[in-house]
């Protein structure tokens, strides 16, 4: 084999390529785009880097000619990532070629910087999705790329199913229109539908690409602790910490601990529950939200770097980001939720090729059990989630029509073409794509409605936007995240420990106990979206800090596992071994749940009429499908709804005899979506979902915290108004149309819903009188008395109220 | 509907109006042009709102067989906004009434060069035993006064999920705030203090919320 340009770096730090990195490297030699699928740590940044690196060195005549022009542009989703990547990138360039330079721009730059990269970018870019639609506001960045070749795309995964990921599409396309020959690489962790992520990442371009594996078998171990004394174990709740002070004993063993849970309330819980337990552990015991303040992320984050910790409690905000930083071991608190998820959380541990990944569950209740035997089975037969690609968000393709035509202006026709090389819009209609230019440039359809708007312009048959005031607000606009109003936690002297909603912080009274980042705090008073808190001076039980947003799902492919689990399928195993004795009772007392069959429980208690249904389809279907009975069935307003992974349940005084055939004939497909939207208050959810469509399409100006305007005061206004002005006078908008289909997968998962119903209707019903409320049952009456979701007709509710309220003048 | 602010007596009118004894009809912060403002910023808002609500008051007046028109402030939302199209409106719309209309300044109305002399701006006024002032903050505490400025909404709850928001009138102390007569303006729902009052028009009448249903 001739020497490869690499090999002094490998030689250096006694390395040999891996097989998956030359094939990788010959891929891009051979001008090929692809997705390299790998899982963190296992040289997966040197097997991308490696392309672009030997093309530049070997065509490089004398070692000392003029740096090339930006030659690669890596993306990556986090900016927290980008000073890691950077190293990365860099470690090999100091070897073989210490005069080519690697530069970041992200939101994190200093002006200095991003003024210097402006001028002249460096051979290589590290950048976000946002930061590149900032570029291509600038007229000369065109220019700036003429010398680029590739661009890598980071844990694509983490953008798929996203509108950063469309944006990032939309982006991609714009570049390969500019160079047709760029090849475009994909870096993600396993997902079960690989093929179809690259091909989303490419566009048109995708017949030739490849896909690659790192086909090194990475040992993962998933074990459970067991709890003692089973019969005593929860057979519900989500908070359970009964397991801390085993879970402790397993810290104490290893030097470096995630924990992961899944709420941010949760990871506020057992912070406080394990340090109750070893007080001792204060300085070395940290924890790590998406609420907390940056600052404080970013001190745990190199507390993890360095080692100076022993214990981190998270939730997902460290799904990503700690690439490069060794952790001893993973613990999971709670249900796994899906096996893609558990994958990646997983990976945090053995972070070195060929070392074992290991990850401990913690189950809070006993069917938990039953879920980590199960995800287990899945991981080991690879039977991996799913993730879905976003179609046609319209506000991120208005957003990136802007941008473009700030950059410079451009032709309609060839534009479309442009815009449908990308997966999530190929299918753009021609009314669609019509009404996308008229509100850029008129407003909408209903042209009279906007006398005075005009944002792009055209000129000779092009688009184009020159009002400078107009382009700095865009900017200042750019990209698809937005954040929920928060109150901002602060303590006297001003320094913020992070952000808590308002509906939680408004309940509280000054001098009351919270329990937030890990801190226990009392109100001093909330004024004004900031709440003033001091150290709490007694020792009393704080209100944990909640938060709302709907609780991920259990997913399709862990549910079948857990079926099959369930079924007797698998080896034995100590969860199944553990968890036996109350599977008996519920054999004894009734059926065990299958995804084969629809298992209906009906009890009477003391309370009223139960009707338990478990489809085994997830939470937000469950959720989804007992509005859709209770309102099918004119169960009225007596009725409430509960809902869990497993399945749901109907409650009311009386008249739940309901029968097999009268559930079979409620449980179709037929008028769904109308359904749906009856019984739910879909108008009032998609009035809130309309907040994000509105930012992203640049209908509310984006006001950055503490940093108002002047003058933007008078056109601050609220997403519900515009929600409502636009209903009235403008109901054509196409962003309101996608408000609603954006909640009802974000709320009920609808497309999972129709598949769910249209499964349930092949499956036999298994209808089972019950004399007590079974294992499987119980959770499901014990959350009756919070219900939060009454079934019926939302409108016929407001009418109610509105009666009550004239019953009460009346009086 | 009749209630008492101190002393004195004022009638709530469905609408977001309210007619004092001497005939006089007052109403609050229609922001005119404001969608035109956002549109001249970039923001694709529907113009629409202004003419509606022009010839909505005009029909309350009709009516109530009002005898004049006080506009308590914040008639317009802001300079950018005052296009020649609302000034058109505006000068057609006064024309068309045939009671005198007068306007107190509010904060936004400061910052409009040209405002029409038929509307007689002041910066306060007294009618009927009321003192009529934009700002609840500037209104003194000891007598009956009626402001606006703040857009109060109520929020009704029905201890479920549910709720309402519903633009209201406020009685606090001796002050009657008026909710925003414009339909593009938005709202502040108002925490509760002890003794306030709040009347909401759902329907074609105005109600008193009971305590039980405001949100705590």
């Amino acid at each position: 084999m001739p020497a490869h340009p690499l090999q002094p770096f490998f030689r250096q730090r006694g390395w040999k390529p891996f097989p998956f990195q030359k094939e990788c490297w010959a891929a891009y030699a051979a001008g090929k785009s692809g997705l390299l699928h790998a899982p963190t740590g296992l040289g997966k940044t040197l097997a991308v880097w490696g392309g672009p690196l030997i093309e530049c060195l070997s065509h490089r005549q004398s070692p000392i000619d003029n740096p090339p022009s930006c030659s690669a542009l890596w993306l990556t989703p986090l900016r927290a990532l980008a000073q890691d990547t950077l190293r990365a990138l860099r470690e090999p360039l100091e070897i073989l070629a210490p005069q080519l330079q690697v530069e970041a721009r992200t939101g994190d730059s200093s002006a200095a910087t991003r003024a210097r990269l402006r001028k002249k970018l460096p051979f290589a870019l590290v950048t976000t999705p946002e930061s590149l639609s900032l570029m291509l506001t600038h007229a000369d960045t065109r220019d700036q790329f003429a010398g680029l070749r590739a661009v890598i795309v980071d844990e694509w995964h983490e953008l798929l199913g996203t509108k950063r990921g469309v944006q990032t599409e939309l982006c991609l396309a714009r570049l390969r229109h500019w160079l047709p020959g760029l090849r475009v690489w994909g870096l993600s962790a396993t997902l079960g539908n690989l093929d179809e992520a690259r091909d989303v990442l490419l566009g048109d371009r995708a017949a030739d690409a490849v896909t690659l594996s790192a086909d090194l078998k990475k040992d993962l171990r998933i074990d459970t602790l067991i709890p003692r004394e089973i019969d005593r174990f929860p057979w519900a709740g989500h908070l359970g910490t009964r397991l801390a002070p085993q879970v402790v004993r397993e810290i104490e063993k290893a030097r470096s601990t995630l924990l992961f849970t899944n709420t941010r309330s949760q990871t506020e819980i057992w912070h406080q529950e394990l340090l109750a337990l070893r007080p001792d552990w204060k300085e070395v015991l940290a924890m790590h939200h998406g609420s907390l303040d940056r600052a404080e992320r970013e001190k745990v984050e190199q507390g993890l770097r360095d080692g100076s910790l022993r214990c981190v409690v998270c939730t997902s905000s460290l799904d990503l980001g700690v690439d490069f930083s060794p952790v001893d071991q993973v613990l999971q608190v709670g249900s796994p939720k899906g096996i893609a998820r558990l994958l990646q959380r997983a990976g945090r541990s053995g972070h070195q090729p060929g070392k074992t990944s290991r990850v401990l569950g913690v189950p809070t209740h006993a069917m938990e059990l039953v879920e980590f035997a199960a995800v287990r089975d899945a991981a080991r037969a690879r039977h991996i989630e799913a993730r879905r690609p976003l179609l046609k968000p319209l506000d991120v393709l208005v957003q990136h029509l802007v941008t473009c035509a700030i950059g410079e202006a451009f032709e309609p026709a060839e534009m479309r073409r442009e815009i449908q090389s990308c997966r999530a819009f190929q299918g753009l209609s021609d009314t669609e794509w019509d009404w996308c230019l008229a509100f850029i440039s008129s407003g909408g359809r209903a042209l009279a409605a906007y006398p005075r708007y005009q944002k792009a312009r055209l000129e000779n048959g092009r688009f184009t936007v020159d009002d400078k005031r107009l382009i700095a607000q865009h900017r200042l606009s750019i990209g698809t995240i937005s954040s929920d109003p928060h109150v901002s936690v602060r303590f006297a002297n001003g320094q913020t420990l992070g952000t808590v909603e308002e509906g939680f912080i408004s309940r509280l009274k000054p001098g009351q106990l919270m329990v937030f980042a890990g801190r226990k705090l009392e109100l001093v008073r909330f004024h004004q979206k900031i709440a003033t808190v001091r150290p709490a001076t007694r020792d009393a039980k704080g209100h944990v800090a909640i938060w709302g947003g709907s609780k991920m799902p259990l997913s399709n492919e862990l549910a079948h596992a857990m079926a099959a689990r369930l079924r007797g399928d698998g080896p034995p195993s100590p969860e199944m071994k553990a968890v036996a004795p109350i599977l008996a009772i519920q054999r004894r007392w009734s059926e065990l749940p299958d995804d084969r069959i629809l298992l209906v429980e009906h009890t009477r208690s003391r309370d009223g009429e139960h009707l338990f249904l478990y489809p085994m389809a997830g939470r937000l279907v469950h959720e989804g499908l007992g509005a859709l009975l209770a309102y099918r069935l004119r169960l009225g307003d007596s009725v409430t709804v509960t809902q869990n992974d497993y399945g749901f349940c109907l409650s009311a005084r009386r008249g739940l005899e309901i029968g097999e055939e009268s559930i079979r004939l409620n449980l179709s497909i037929e008028n769904l979506l109308e359904d749906l939207v009856a019984c739910l208050n879909t108008a009032e959810l998609a009035r809130r979902q309309f907040r994000e469509v509105a930012r992203v399409a640049g209908l509310v100006l984006q006001s950055l915290p503490g940093r108002q305007q002047r003058g933007q005061r008078e056109l601050q206004s609220s997403a519900r108004l515009l929600f409502e002005v636009l209903e009235r006078y403008d109901p054509d908008n196409l962003l309101l149309l996608q408000s609603q289909r954006e909640i009802l997968e974000k709320q009920l998962e609808f497309s999972r819903l129709k598949e769910s119903l249209i499964d349930l209707q092949q499956r036999p019903i298994h209808w089972i009188e019950t004399e007590k409320l079974t294992p499987m049952a119980f959770p499901l009456w014990a959350d009756r008395l919070s219900a939060t979701l009454p079934a019926g007709d939302a409108a016929s509710r407001l009418e109610q109220m509105l009666e009550e309220l004239h019953r009460a003048a009346a009086l | 509907m009749n209630i008492p602010i101190l002393h004195q007596t004022i009638d709530l009118l469905p609408g977001g109006a309210a007619r004092l004894a001497d005939g006089t009809l007052v109403v609050a912060d229609l922001h005119l042009g404001k969608a035109t403002a956002f549109q001249a910023r970039g923001l694709a808002i529907p113009e629409g709102d202004s003419a509606a609500d022009l010839d909505r008051l005009r029909t309350i007046c009709e009516q109530a067989a009002a005898t004049r028109l006080l506009i308590n402030g914040d008639l317009f939302h802001s300079p950018a906004g005052l296009s020649p199209e609302i000034e058109h409106l505006l000068e057609s719309w006064l024309a068309s009434l045939s009671i005198p209309v007068q306007l107190i300044l509010g904060n936004h109305d400061r910052a409009i060069r040209r405002i029409p002399a038929a509307l007689n701006p002041v910066a306060s006024l007294e009618a009927a035993g009321f003192l009529l002032v934009h700002d609840p903050a500037e209104a003194p505490a000891d007598r009956p006064t009626i402001t606006a400025h703040w857009h109060p909404v109520a929020k009704i709850t029905d201890g479920r999920r549910s709720s309402l928001r519903l633009p209201c009138f406020l009685a606090r102390g001796g002050s009657l705030v008026l909710p925003a007569f414009g339909s593009f303006t938005g709202g502040v729902v108002i925490a509760p203090e002890p003794g306030d009052r709040f009347f909401v028009a759902p329907a074609e009448r105005v109600v008193e919320v009971p305590g039980s249903l405001l949100r705590r």
